[in-house]
């Protein structure tokens, strides 16, 4: 309790440093050094327990698991027989197209459409509270509910189906939606878009507010318009941000399984929604092949490795 | 908030008031209610009235817009037949777990890498983020057969909500969050209470965690939409009924279902969610503006 | 608190944590046999609670059979409305985690050996554990054997035919008593029957989630074709039979558009159609019609079913398959017996258990289903049963005497059916939404992506 006046004192900090003690003290200060790495350690404990058996080590077996075969109960080492079965699928590739397409499309829809809708938002004096919620409700469905919504209801290829009933209404041609092979991946990504971006437009939200007022000023007494400023002053002062969003986007789109799974039963008109977390979970729950599964997550791995070499190569430059 | 005029931003306060920019502003202000009424609260309606239709209606071309014959029947047969108040129980266990969890054990993580800097810190703290680029899906296979297994222990944790809490620590977005948040806290500020012989867990208690509320607001947002929103994994590691989430559940559901039922089930499992969000959307709101992610 | 007494906190949570865990193991941990002698089991696929009588049923059976065996306790398990929804199966046994009897299709010894949860009960299943066993037709024995080593024992047997809905027939001017017997004749019926409008589809066909794979075999096998050759080394799909099965479903899906535009249907999608009256014919197991009512609000006098066509005649094979039980590894002797005479006591006594007609009849479960086909032709346990069964009908039987009457050879599921059948759903979805699909196109794919996992395989 006695803590409670220290804001207003001003003393010598408390933290010991690493520079050279004077020679009394420093045998209590190895001793205070050591015992402050301990409690620095036990802080950390719960994180790192848990980092290491459910992050690192699950790495190293994955790797291990890769080249291995189990079989009866026993388990063999097997070389890349693993990779060689899951890089010969047929589906493998497909798979690979169809998540970059998701990723890709991802990006312009579910990572642009967010930041407009935040800047729009943010100038808005009106019913602000009333809009905010309403974009943010679909979060709050469960995923599941959401997407069943859309298969039943919006995506039935049939004239029963919402959005054909409305294209009908308006005179347009109608689609099949999940049925059809080019419109499957474009619907997944609306689907997918609807139901995730409450927490994206909030987020821009609150970067934005940050933004100092007296830089639209400056813009604009530069002779500056509304799409300069939104380039020149809104982009560059919630960069940070912006950057974050897209590695995260990137890698949760990266992972696109339950879109397909529920919107498609899984592989869609001839693999035409087959992801590569799909496949990841048909190779190791449905054909008895864990190892296999485990070899692709390894692929996905060295993937991502490269794409983040990239990302941090780029944003390294900006800086 | 809304109507503080000293708040500049895109454009000019002024310009909003005048003439041209005025009707200008109504007219985008009235166009952006609308179309964000349709597209956000018409499938919820379409999702309510839907459900309350016969197999026969919804396949009906064109779709009606209101139910003729109501069945409220769907919404008691969703109810019952799928023990909803189980599995959103057990959603909202795992949630609150998950939340505790974090709080503790990534808060003094984050506080250990940010003020009390332990040999090996740096190291810890870049391998924790390295993760942050690895998708859950890449480790889904061995991260199951570990929690089937436990190294050392050799504990089984499927059905167990520690299969769903403990990975969820594993979590380098939070520490990250957390430890920037505690980095801008000045060290003078502490150093006092050090020098008053406070432990650092009592610093931490009654010096750094009052200021952080915001963030660790955040962090539990986050904790809670991650739990929400996670499927395949408390798929994998809940296979009983009992201990399913609503997600799962009404996946499970859904195979052997005739899919108004479904979809009443998904509107009864969305309302406890809807109706806290409603209660708590400031606070949320304002968690996530102030709580340490600027630009 | 000093660092010590933190220390002290953290170990104290740590514990309390890893208590709680083991807590929540413990409940599966198999406690073999208790203080007093008494040799417990755990069994799953008990019936979920939305299925009330079933479950009443099942509740029922493990009181009454505990009280016929005093030193046995039967623990029941539900895992979810589908008893082996392949993936949770998958899961389960690399969990660990399935129960010591566990429910699983024929299809599934071979994962079940893989998985090493197999266990040998061989010297176990015989007259003393249960009594109808010389009974049970062999062939279904077979199934669940490898090696010469028995694994488990046949619940369920079924062979698939044509599921028509009568009151579409009468209104589209067909006769409801004399199904389409070969599949020219089906086209035409379902032509007839998307005339009557309002989305009905004449024919309705799976084409996602692996059942499509499943009737994609079905099909074939009524062509004469086979998912794999005789020696089962490669695919078998890419022929005359195989392009025929496919024909026939673009000509009524495009040429006729007599199957509905909904499509990538598995399971629960066809039956809630069914169960809406939307759907004419599909083809299925006699069981598909108890689905239709207890779960897809359907009617049981609105269905009846014939065999599966052919092409030019009768079919010249049909799919069987069915259910049975697996037993844990590791499980004591006794506990292996219980769990044999739990089976024989639930699964394979006529007149109790799943055969106890007079209990059913007044439940909304049907009673005269020509299924399900456990015993040999001939035995006694076969004729008690079928005896049981006419005296306690609850459908009308004439419904299912054209499939009766009509027998068609039984082929069993392929080595790898669940794999191959994922394989094989591209083809369905391929020639059922998009018109211009290349038949020989699609063909040539799945038989290269099965030859390439029976290669993996071997």
């Amino acid at each position: 309790m006695a803590l409670t006046a220290a804001p207003g004192a001003t003393r010598r900090p408390g933290r010991p440093t690493p520079s050279p003690q004077p020679t009394p003290a420093r045998r209590a200060g190895r001793g205070r050094r050591v015992r402050d790495n301990l409690t620095g350690h036990t802080f950390l404990v719960g994180a790192l327990v848990c980092f290491a058996v459910f992050s690192w080590y699950p790495m190293v077996r994955g790797v291990v698991m890769s080249f291995q075969r189990t079989r009866r109960g026993e388990t063999t080492w097997v070389g890349w027989d693993n990779y060689a079965r899951i890089i010969a699928d047929p589906s493998f590739w497909t798979a690979w197209k169809n998540t970059f397409v998701f990723t890709g499309l991802a990006l312009v829809l579910g990572y642009a459409v967010p930041f407009l809708v935040a800047i729009l938002l943010n100038e808005l004096r009106h019913a602000t509270g009333y809009l905010r919620v309403l974009v943010y409700l679909p979060v709050m469905l469960p995923p599941a509910s959401a997407l069943f919504l859309f298969k039943f209801y919006a995506y039935d290829p049939s004239g029963a189906g919402l959005f054909n009933a409305v294209l009908t209404a308006l005179g347009l041609p109608t689609s099949e939606w999940m049925q059809s092979p080019t419109m499957t991946m474009p619907a997944m990504v609306l689907a997918s878009t609807w139901m995730n971006m409450g927490g994206a437009v909030l987020i821009y939200l609150a970067a934005l507010q940050n933004v100092p007022g007296e830089l639209y000023e400056a813009a604009e007494l530069d002779g500056a318009g509304l799409w300069r400023r939104i380039v020149h002053v809104t982009v560059p002062q919630t960069r940070l941000i912006l950057a974050l969003l897209a590695m995260l986007q990137i890698v949760a789109t990266m992972q696109l399984f339950i879109e397909p799974l529920i919107l498609a039963n899984g592989a869609g008109t001839q693999d035409s929604a087959t992801s590569v977390a799909y496949l990841i979970y048909q190779h190791g729950f449905f054909q008895n092949d864990l190892n296999g599964a485990a070899a692709l997550g390894v692929i996905m791995l060295v993937v991502l490795a490269g794409f983040s070499a990239v990302y941090l190569r780029l944003t390294a430059r900006q800086d | 908030m809304a109507a503080d005029p000293t708040t500049r931003t895109l454009i000019a306060p002024a310009q909003l008031r005048r003439g041209r920019g005025r009707i200008l502003y109504w007219t985008v202000l009235t166009v952006v209610v609308v179309v964000f009424t349709l597209v956000f609260l018409g499938p919820l309606y379409w999702m309510v009235t839907g459900a309350l239709k016969s197999g026969q209606e919804i396949a009906q071309t064109p779709p009606s817009l209101f139910p003729h014959d109501p069945q409220p029947g769907n919404y008691v047969d969703a109810w019952t037949n799928l023990d909803l108040a189980k599995l959103l129980f057990n959603t909202f266990y795992y949630a609150t777990g998950a939340v505790l969890f974090q709080l503790v054990f990534d808060t003094a993580a984050a506080y250990a890498l940010s003020k009390l800097r332990p040999v090996l810190g740096g190291l810890i703290l870049a391998m924790m983020l390295a993760t942050l680029m690895i998708p859950a899906m890449v480790l889904i296979v061995p991260q199951y057969v570990t929690v089937i297994d436990l190294p050392v222990v050799h504990l089984n944790l499927l059905d167990s909500p520690f299969a769903i809490w403990l990975p969820l620590v594993a979590n380098a977005f939070n520490i990250f969050l957390l430890k920037r948040f505690f980095d801008s806290i000045p060290d003078d500020l502490m150093a006092a209470a050090v020098v008053d012989g406070a432990s650092p867990l009592r610093t931490l208690w009654s010096i750094v965690l009052p200021m952080s509320r915001p963030i660790l607001g955040v962090v539990a947002i986050f904790a809670v939409t991650a739990v929400w929103k996670d499927f395949l994994w408390p798929k994998l590691v809940m296979p009983s009924p009992e201990t399913r989430t609503v997600s799962v559940g009404i996946y499970a559901f859904a195979g052997g279902t005739p899919m108004n039922v479904v979809i009443a089930a998904s509107v009864i499992a969305a309302i406890p969610t809807v109706v806290l969000f409603l209660i708590f959307q400031r606070n949320i709101m304002s968690g996530l503006t102030t709580g340490g992610l600027k630009g | 608190m000093s660092v010590p007494q933190y220390r002290k906190a953290a170990a104290l949570t740590l514990a309390a944590g890893l208590g709680l865990s083991l807590a929540a193991c413990s409940t599966k941990s198999d406690d073999s046999s208790d203080a007093g002698g008494k040799v417990t089991i755990t069994v799953d696929c008990q019936p979920v609670g939305a299925q009330k009588e079933l479950l009443k049923n099942w509740n029922d059976d493990v009181a009454a059979f505990q009280q016929q065996n005093p030193d046995i306790v039967v623990k029941s398990v539900s895992v979810g409305e589908q008893c082996n929804n392949p993936p949770d199966f998958t899961a389960r046994l690399a969990g660990g985690t399935v129960t010591d009897v566990f429910y699983g299709y024929m299809t599934d010894l071979t994962q079940v050996l893989d998985s090493g949860q197999a266990m040998d009960i061989t010297d176990y299943a015989t007259r003393d554990t249960i009594p109808t066993w010389d009974s049970v037709d062999p062939a279904l024995k077979e199934v669940f054997t490898d090696g010469g080593k028995l694994y488990g024992v046949p619940v369920k047997n079924y062979s698939m035919g044509l599921i028509y809905n009568k009151a579409l027939f009468q209104r589209a001017g067909l006769d409801p008593a004399t199904p389409p017997k070969t599949w020219p004749e089906v086209r035409a019926a379902a032509k007839k029957i998307s005339a009557l409008g309002g989305g009905i589809a004449g024919y309705s066909e799976y084409s996602a989630g692996n059942t499509g794979g499943w009737h994609f075999t079905a099909l074939l096998y009524s062509q004469g074709g086979q998912v794999l050759t005789a020696d089962g080394k490669k695919a078998d799909v890419n022929n005359p039979a195989g392009r025929q099965v496919l024909q026939n479903l673009r000509d009524m899906r495009h040429g006729d558009d007599s199957m509905g535009s909904r499509q990538l249907l598995q399971w629960g999608d066809l039956l809630t159609n069914a169960g809406a009256g939307k759907v004419g014919m599909f083809i299925g197991a006699p069981d598909a019609t108890q689905a239709i009512v207890t779960q897809f609000q359907g009617r049981y006098q609105d269905w009846a079913m014939g065999p599966l066509p052919g092409q030019d005649g009768p079919a010249t094979a049909t799919l069987g398959g069915g259910e049975g039980y697996f037993f844990k590894k590791g499980l004591s002797p006794e506990q292996v017996r219980a769990g044999l005479k739990w089976i024989a006591f639930q699964k394979l006594t006529p007149g109790k258990g799943q055969f106890d007609y007079v209990r059913a009849k007044p439940q909304n479960y049907p009673v005269g289903l020509p299924q399900p086909l456990l015993f040999a032709a001939g035995s006694d346990a076969q004729k008690q049963e079928l005896d049981l069964r006419k005296a306690n009908a609850n459908v009308d039987t004439a419904n299912f005497a054209a499939f009766e009457a009509n027998p068609v050879p039984i082929k069993g599921e392929p080595r790898n059916a669940q794999a191959i059948y994922a394989v094989l759903d591209a083809a369905m979805s391929g020639v059922l939404t998009n018109p211009n699909a290349n038949i020989d196109a699609l063909l040539t794919t799945a038989e290269g992506k099965i030859n390439q996992l029976l290669a993996a395989d071997s």
